[in-house]
């Protein structure tokens, strides 16, 4: 049959075409799949890995666990082998049969810094089901020529009129209801049901003083743009990586006392790849890997693994705060994990606040 | 006198134009700024934003999904859209104007809704998020214009030809290939083209059924997360000259032969 | 446009065949995935699971959540200034194009008046932002008219987002009441005068009425185009205020509840088909 005659049939005309759709280029590297929030998308984190295991490394990033389940859930079993998600969420995960064991002799367990180990969600029935590997603090973060800095440290002058129009709030409803939380004088383990109708009207008159509400990337460039002089919500993590460009932001735990960031890695129990994922969590938990990922170009953070201490800089470690962190450590609450049914009403609130 | 009658025209068609190619005029502009950020004052011109650009591996990558896709979905949308034409433009088919409708109504439909549907409905069988799912959505909204324009330019006249041919002996894959394809060629072409720089520019059917493979939109959206950068608009800049070179060749191939 | 009478005569069965491919593939991936979210609208997400009883307890949340309907009528609010406006500016450009504009500059005039529509979609969006942010040209020229004293912004926030789609829609409107317009025979316009008729008065009674498909066509896309997009609303809203796309994909990607997000799909389609009957009269889709 010449090709003419077979072009002649659309059927098979279709399904040539459809062939060069499905043979795409020949698989070459191995592939590793990580869920992760966006510091782990820094290719000066990522490509020492891909060099040295001679492998690629697949990142789709997100913002919120809730997010990322709806990316697993949208997915087939196998199609993810690394997940980084908040440390407060992994007994959820792992309860739900989504993460494989993590060996301890594997990982610096040693180095950690023992008050962010966080041991009591990371571990499920004697089984570790992830490492903790980076944290900081959702509070407040400012421009220090703009506002006074001394006004900062109590989150109820957020609500008044002093700064109005120029307040941008971070869009992730967990820190930013625990913050509410505390300017309420509750703890954020004490949100319930109850509480939510005193809590939206918080939030509405925090919209009606803010100008803007938006992921990590817009709320921390408003604040260095000067879009906005105060971000709700902010830390360490919208500062240091601005402060080559702003040296103006700074950032404080207020009062009230503040919330406790805290990222972990783990491993899909679905994976086909976990001898290599788990050198992936090694990498990333090396003190190499640790200073990359403090200072990564999305957000910066503190390193769990203390020893990252010997491979950044003075003046990193200075603007990561490195020396004040026990004192941070012991005002700080973690994030308030609600159960589904709370986390819809929750969800809901944060909807109707941005819809305010 | 007549100056003064045009006047008014005039200074409102300026008025318009400038308000069309101000942002493109700004973007284009701050692709060659010299430092970060592309606001006033300008401080270029650099090639820097440009070579960053080219130096991304992952947008270049995208640039590659971006081109298989626009090319093969198109390729698809327009043998599909002529078959249909071609069927319906010469057959006295049974509910001829109800199928017609039928192969229309994507059009109807928010690209958003059709993007949903065809993730629900992946993710409910089983077929992963890929850029093969991107280019069977890309065709579902494509192939409604190539239908149209094929089957506006089958009309009586062509039909004659073609009749014609078949009364000299031709036979039916020779009326197709040597009198149909070439007498409708320019449509055909239009049909492509269009589709082309449809599927190039679709945003939100590749966002919602991709995982890795981003589309050039896809990762562009991605990238316009970190504000206002200079980045953005060298590609934007670059897409856009791309776009611009494409329509200039189309039209030269569906006008220009016209003139000579 | 009419098509011609049957060629070969050699049956249906093989216009059938022709028209077979097309046909499954609008039904395996237009109308069964449509048809899969009806069902889907039915069916309810508690926790991380769908339950699936079938029930109308997602419109019955959509119309007692405040922010669902607030997000509905944002949407309409934004749709419906947006056309009113892209047609208002469009129409004069259009007029001057097909009736000022020499023609055999007229074609160049087009396509330059339709070029910026090859902006990258997203990227269109992001060149407002460009414009419109505080220390952007806007910002800079008011502030050297002394309008302002310091840097202003009108990024984020529903005028910028209005803005940027009517940047969109002028464009697309030029395009087609222009085609609308020079199909006008000339004498038309010739024997209103002729009959006395000053001209504003041949173009309300002439002109316009013989315009008014265009005009409607054009609009009906714009609708359509605008209350479903994502993308500009999204970059130039700043979050402030959520368009009913935006609440829909935020159903989808903060807590995968996809009967939710279907329902809210149905509701705006039920919306634009609504929108479809009451401009019925000047739209034949069918004789596209």
């Amino acid at each position: 049959m010449t090709f003419s005659e077979r072009m002649k049939n659309p059927v098979a005309a279709a399904a040539l075409i459809a062939g060069l759709v499905f043979v795409g280029p020949a698989q070459a590297v191995e592939e590793l799949n990580a869920l992760v929030w966006c510091d782990h998308t820094d290719p000066k984190l990522i490509e020492p890995f891909e060099k040295q295991f001679g492998v690629k490394v697949n990142l789709k990033e997100y913002e919120g666990t809730g997010n990322a389940l709806a990316i697993v859930e949208q997915s087939k079993p196998g199609d993810w082998d690394v997940f980084v998600i908040d440390g407060v969420d992994v007994p959820r995960v792992a309860d739900a049969g989504l993460l494989a064991e993590i060996s301890r002799d594997q990982i610096p367990m040693g180095d950690i810094f023992p008050q962010v180990r966080m041991e009591d969600v990371t571990v499920r029935g004697g089984k570790m089901y992830a490492v903790m590997e980076k944290f900081g603090y959702n509070v407040i973060a400012y421009n220090k020529t703009k506002v006074d800095p001394a006004d900062m440290r109590d989150l109820a002058v957020l609500w008044s009129d002093k700064y109005k129009g120029r307040i941008a709030v971070y869009d992730y409803y967990i820190p930013v209801m625990d913050l509410v939380a505390l300017k309420m004088g509750m703890k954020p383990s004490d949100i319930a049901a109850g509480k939510l109708p005193a809590m939206k009207a918080e939030l509405f008159k925090l919209k009606e003083n803010s100008s803007m509400v938006g992921e990590v990337v817009a709320s921390t460039t408003a604040l260095a743009t000067g879009e906005a002089d105060i971000l709700v919500g902010g830390g360490e993590w919208a500062v240091s990586v601005m402060q080559a460009e702003n040296p103006d932001l700074d950032w404080v735990l207020p009062d009230q006392g503040g919330i406790l960031w805290s990222q972990s890695l783990a491993i899909f129990s679905a994976s086909k790849k976990k001898g290599l994922a788990l050198e992936f969590v090694k990498y990333v938990m090396s003190p190499e890997g640790q200073a990359r990922l403090a200072t990564s170009s999305c957000f910066w953070g503190m390193p769990a693994n203390r020893r990252a201490g010997e491979v950044l800089t003075a003046a990193e470690k200075a603007s990561l705060r490195w020396d004040e962190q026990d004192k941070f450590l012991a005002k700080s609450h973690r994030y308030f994990v609600p159960d589904s049914e709370l986390d819809g009403k929750m969800l809901d609130v944060w909807t109707e606040f941005l819809q305010h | 006198m007549r100056f003064l009658r045009a006047a008014p025209a005039i200074a409102y068609a300026g008025l318009i134009y400038g308000f069309i190619f101000l942002p493109v005029a700004v973007l284009v502009l701050f692709s060659f700024q010299g430092s970060r950020v592309p606001i006033p004052p300008f401080d270029g011109p650099s090639l820097e934003w440009y070579r960053a650009v080219f130096a991304d591996s992952r947008m270049m990558a995208a640039l590659g999904n971006s081109v298989v896709v626009a090319l093969l979905s198109s390729a698809v949308s327009v043998i599909l859209g002529f078959l249909a034409a071609w069927g319906l433009a010469r057959h006295d088919l049974r509910y001829s104007r109800l199928l017609h409708g039928f192969l229309m109504a994507p059009l109807t439909v928010s690209t958003l809704i059709v993007a949903m549907g065809l993730l629900i409905t992946f993710n409910a069988i089983g077929i992963p998020k890929s850029l093969l799912a991107v280019g069977i959505g890309h065709v579902v909204i494509n192939l409604p214009l190539c239908f149209a324009i094929l089957y506006s330019q089958m009309g009586a006249h062509q039909a004659n030809i073609e009749r014609a041919a078949r009364d000299l002996g031709a036979a039916e894959w020779q009326v197709l290939a040597l009198v149909t394809v070439p007498m409708l060629w320019p449509a055909l072409l239009a049909g492509f083209f269009l589709s082309v720089t449809f599927s190039w520019d679709e945003f939100i059917i590749a966002f919602m059924v991709t995982r890795f493979d981003a589309t050039l939109p896809v990762e562009i959206w991605s990238m316009l997360r970190t504000g206002l950068n200079p980045r953005t608009n060298a590609v934007g800049s670059f897409v856009f000259l791309v776009s611009v070179a494409g329509v200039i060749l189309l039209d030269l191939i569906l006008f220009g032969r016209k003139r000579n | 446009m009419t098509p011609a009478a049957p060629g070969p005569g050699r049956g249906d069965a093989r216009g059938w065949g022709l028209l077979a491919p097309a046909l499954l593939w609008t039904v395996a991936f237009f109308a069964m995935p449509l048809g899969v979210m009806g069902v889907y609208s039915l069916w309810r997400r508690v926790g991380m699971t769908v339950v699936t009883d079938f029930g109308l307890a997602n419109y019955v949340d959509f119309f007692a959540k405040s922010f669902f309907v607030e997000s509905l009528i944002n949407s309409l609010e934004v749709t419906v200034v947006v056309t009113v406006v892209s047609v208002l500016l469009a129409y004069p450009l259009a007029w001057i194009l097909a009736e000022r504009v020499p023609p055999r500059w007229q074609r160049l005039a087009l396509i330059l008046a339709i070029l910026p529509f090859w902006t990258s979609y997203v990227v269109r969006s992001y060149s407002w932002l460009l414009v419109l942010s505080e220390g952007g040209i806007l910002s800079g020229w008011l502030q050297a008219l002394g309008v302002v004293d310091g840097p202003v912004s009108f990024a984020n926030n529903r005028g910028a987002t209005v803005i940027g789609f009517v940047h969109f829609f002028v464009m697309l409107l030029t395009l087609t009441i222009y085609a609308n317009l020079v199909q006008l025979p000339a004498n038309y316009r010739k024997a209103a005068a002729d009959l006395g008729a000053g001209p504003v008065r041949a173009f309300i009674h002439v002109i316009l009425p013989l315009t008014l498909p265009g005009i409607m066509v054009g609009a009906f896309l714009t609708f359509v185009l605008c209350i479903g997009d994502y993308i500009t609303p999204q970059i130039l809203g700043g979050g402030r205020e959520l368009l009913l796309p935006q609440a829909i994909v935020m159903q989808i990607s903060r807590r995968s509840d996809f009967p939710m997000a279907s329902a809210m799909a149905m509701i705006l389609m039920a919306v634009v088909s609504l929108v479809y009957v009451g401009f019925a009269r000047w739209l034949k889709l069918e004789r596209v």
